[in-house]
């Protein structure tokens, strides 16, 4: 089934135009870190206040709320370039492994920011134990640092 | 004036710059780690210059984001740039002869005089418009400068294996 769905993204008008341009394709790679490298910054900057590390004179839920919208933007234009990239190569991907393993732990980091790390940070600072948010920035890190070098080993292994 | 590719020759044809350059595993390793320390570096820097500009974090003084940030953009940096003076020894004449290198390198010195700008004249009267949501317009203008310079780095850095004008 995936690879009738890669065979159809290859066939599209779009990833045709991918494959032939010398430009669209390297142009929108490069977007699609400049837009990582957005959203990994405003993770970052929540982890670190999560850790106890960064901006600690601020309320943890203040930088989370300013962060969350960083994200939101970060993340549809992550979602904007990365898109094209994947169909114009779509036959390619859907045979590697490590491609796979990003998507899954993507899938796991969008859904615990989602969830448990959202619901940490916006808590009352006295309501939870200091390990709770040292340890949900810890894995949040983890996942989105993960997520940065498989993607980008997926160059060199496929 | 006399060329520096004798120079770069001589280190690519070096034991240990072969034999990471030949490994399957030792290039693509570096590779990745300089990236992945560049989006953490550049990350936090663009962070701070939304700070600056007034379009996030507006609610907390920007020499708190500035005081408390800037050892982990520093932390990014360091791995960064030994990462990348690792990639330019292993694979010299590639590099020297890579258009969008040389953007990257000017880019990134720009990015550094805009910075040591900022810090040495514009930081120094801080304390007038520490807390506003909105910066002196000098002090935006230099975090409008760092955003457009670092996201023009990242566009570059990512171009270096297209050679285009080659």
């Amino acid at each position: 089934m995936f690879l009738s769905f890669s065979e159809w993204c290859n066939g599209l008008a779009i990833s045709q135009a991918y494959q032939k341009s010398l430009y669209l394709f390297a142009v929108t790679q490069s977007l699609h870190l400049v837009a990582v490298t957005i959203f990994v910054g405003a993770i970052v900057i929540g982890d670190l206040r999560l850790l106890g590390w960064g901006p600690v004179g601020q309320p943890r839920a203040a930088i989370a709320r300013s962060a969350q919208r960083i994200l939101l933007w970060a993340g549809l234009a992550v979602l904007v370039t990365g898109i094209p990239q994947f169909m114009t190569n779509a036959l390619d991907y859907q045979r590697s492994p490590l491609f796979a393993f990003k998507m899954c732990l993507l899938a796991v980091a969008l859904v615990f920011t989602a969830t448990l790390r959202r619901r940490v940070a916006l808590a009352d600072e006295g309501r939870l134990p200091s390990w709770v948010p040292r340890a949900v920035g810890a894995v949040s890190f983890a996942l989105w640092m993960g997520v940065t070098v498989s993607g980008r080993l997926i160059t060199f292994y496929g | 004036m006399p060329s520096i590719v004798p120079t770069l020759t001589w280190l690519e044809g070096l034991g240990w710059t072969t034999a990471i350059r030949e490994s399957p595993w030792g290039y693509p390793l570096i590779e990745t780690s300089h990236v992945a320390s560049i989006v953490a570096f550049a990350g936090i820097v663009i962070m701070m210059d939304l700070r600056l500009v007034g379009l996030a974090f507006t609610h907390a003084p920007l020499a708190l984001i500035q005081r408390r940030l800037f050892p982990w953009q520093m932390a990014g940096l360091v791995p960064s740039m030994a990462t990348g003076v690792l990639l330019c020894c292993v694979d010299p004449l590639r590099y020297y002869r890579s258009m969008f290198f040389w953007i990257k390198l000017l880019l990134m010195a720009l990015a550094g005089v805009n910075a040591l700008a900022f810090h040495l004249k514009t930081y120094q009267r801080a304390d007038r418009w520490d807390e506003d949501p909105q910066a002196a317009a000098t002090a935006r203008l230099a975090g409008a400068v760092s955003l457009v310079l670092w996201s023009a780095t990242i566009v570059t850095g990512r171009l270096i294996p297209y050679n285009w004008f080659n």
